[in-house]
């Protein structure tokens, strides 16, 4: 599927329980530069209550969710 | 349909659980509980591998008797793991999930065997000795509650050491195109187990009409319950533990205020004569508290989390699941050492009595409102301390 904005980084976290996906998504936005953009990727449904809540608590802008499988998507604008 | 399919809510899905608790508790004169169920389980186990559990004092004081059917908590469970089941299906969130590494299977075990041996010692997990115990106004609940919330916090400090991080590394992407998850279509499959979900339950429901009036109705709570836990992603670990990750307190707040609602309801029906259902406050409640704390950080989910984790396919959490069951049956060999130590010479404390009516009553929502703005400055604090000041907020503390 295409996106009308540039994906800069990819975090796979499939197979990860809970917390590990949220803890290790609030890592990776220290690693990223304002305006990028990360695909993140969870099996763990329960990341739904996790990742979005606290990218926008962040000040982070969240492009995409998606649930409509065992695979979640999130995609997320980091603003700094 | 979309409603169903999609996550719901949080605050939506744990006032109507606590609601739900509280009528459960007014038909069956029992508290929503599990843990205590898990240890009969285990007592079964042994006696199946032909372990003598008759003098276990434990087992008696929990009534270890007749099978799961037979069971008001053996039956709601049960009920549990269907509407859970179910719930993952509709959510089409049912996929086996294989644990990354051995670190992740310690974890999920040696955390499970802590979390259990401490809900039982404390008699109760997330449920008994809190979401459902302080609506029963016993004051162990409270105390549980309280090391709970110590516990978890250690319990952090451990999960963030380097030894249990993912091996996972941020890949530079650079690209237009969204990833392919190999999702699969799981329509028929998730249709047919949906049918065979269905007939389990039909089958369960005239088993049980036939033993007694209660248990279909034990049945219809224990299904309610597992499918609300499932669809709300609620994770009573998470309202602890992610306070100290991430500083979120969504689940938290939620659980707060399902706590308000079954409350009220609750006293209503133990105000019309059904004793309420109060534990030993002695430092068993103390230390249970903090080694169930630290052992959901490290298993990365309690009694009821691993329940609906394990049904959406997630091996990790049904390990979690067998580790509770272990650390119920340590306590259960070593509880007549313990209790004449810490538990018995202890009183039950029940405030709706040591307090009066109104005083307990209202002790329980000054101290859940009071939590609840506690939740709210630990979050604003959380943020102001994590926040990097920019340049400009800089040069205006310095007055420039």
């Amino acid at each position: 599927m295409k996106t009308a904005y540039n994906i800069d980084y990819l975090l796979d976290l499939k197979g990860e329980p809970c917390p590990f996906p949220a803890m290790s998504t609030i890592d990776a936005y220290d690693d990223m530069s304002d305006g990028e953009v990360i695909e993140v990727l969870s099996d763990c449904p329960q990341s739904i209550n996790s990742i979005p809540v606290d990218a926008k608590k962040r000040g982070h802008e969240v492009l995409l969710v998606q649930q409509d499988g065992p695979t979640f998507r999130y995609v997320i604008r980091v603003h700094k | 349909m979309a409603s169903l399919k999609k996550a719901w809510n949080p605050m939506l899905a744990i006032p109507i659980l606590g609601a739900l608790s509280a009528f459960y508790f007014g038909l069956t004169q029992t508290f929503w509980a599990v843990t205590g169920e898990f240890t009969r389980w285990g007592a079964s186990l042994m006696n199946l591998v032909g372990i003598d559990t008759s003098h276990y004092s434990y087992l008696k004081l929990i009534h270890y008797q007749g099978t799961v059917l037979d069971r008001v908590d053996g039956i709601m469970i049960i009920g549990m793991f269907l509407g859970a089941f179910v719930a993952a299906l509709i959510s089409n969130n049912v996929k086996l999930r294989w644990p990354t590494s051995k670190i992740r299977i310690g974890q999920a075990i040696g955390g499970g065997i802590l979390a259990g041996f401490g809900a039982r010692l404390a008699m109760g997990c997330n449920l008994a000795a809190f979401f459902t115990g302080i609506p029963q106004f016993s004051l162990h609940a409270w105390i549980f509650t309280i090391f709970t919330v110590i516990g978890t916090y250690f319990g952090t400090k451990i999960i963030k050491m380097p030894f249990f991080r993912p091996r996972v590394k941020l890949q530079r992407k650079n690209s237009h195109t969204l990833a392919d998850l190999h999702q699969g279509d799981h329509t028929s499959r998730n249709r047919v187990l949906l049918i065979l979900a269905g007939v389990a339950i039909v089958g369960l429901f005239f088993v049980e009409a036939n033993k007694a009036a209660l248990l279909p109705w034990v049945l219809v709570f224990g299904l309610a319950f597992g499918f609300l836990l499932e669809k709300g992603q609620v994770c009573f670990t998470s309202a602890f533990r992610d306070l100290w990750t991430a500083g979120r307190t969504n689940m938290t707040k939620a659980i707060i205020v399902g706590m308000l609602v079954s409350t009220i309801i609750t006293y209503f029906f133990i105000h019309s004569g059904i004793p309420a259902k109060i534990m030993w406050a002695g430092p068993n409640v103390v230390i249970g508290g903090f080694v169930f704390g630290i052992g959901i950080v490290i298993a990365g989910g309690c009694e009821t989390g691993w329940m609906y984790r394990a049904m959406e396919g997630q091996v990790h959490y049904m390990l979690v699941g067998v580790g509770n069951i272990i650390g119920a049956m340590l306590l259960v060999i070593s509880w007549d050492a313990l209790a004449p130590k810490i538990v018995m010479p202890f009183p039950k404390v029940n405030l709706l009595t040591s307090l009066g009516n109104y005083g307990g009553l209202a002790f329980t929502y000054g101290a859940l409102l009071l939590s609840l703005l506690l939740v709210m400055w630990y979050e604003r604090h959380f943020f102001k301390k994590n926040s990097q000041p920019t340049k400009e907020a800089l040069a205006h503390e310095n007055g420039l």
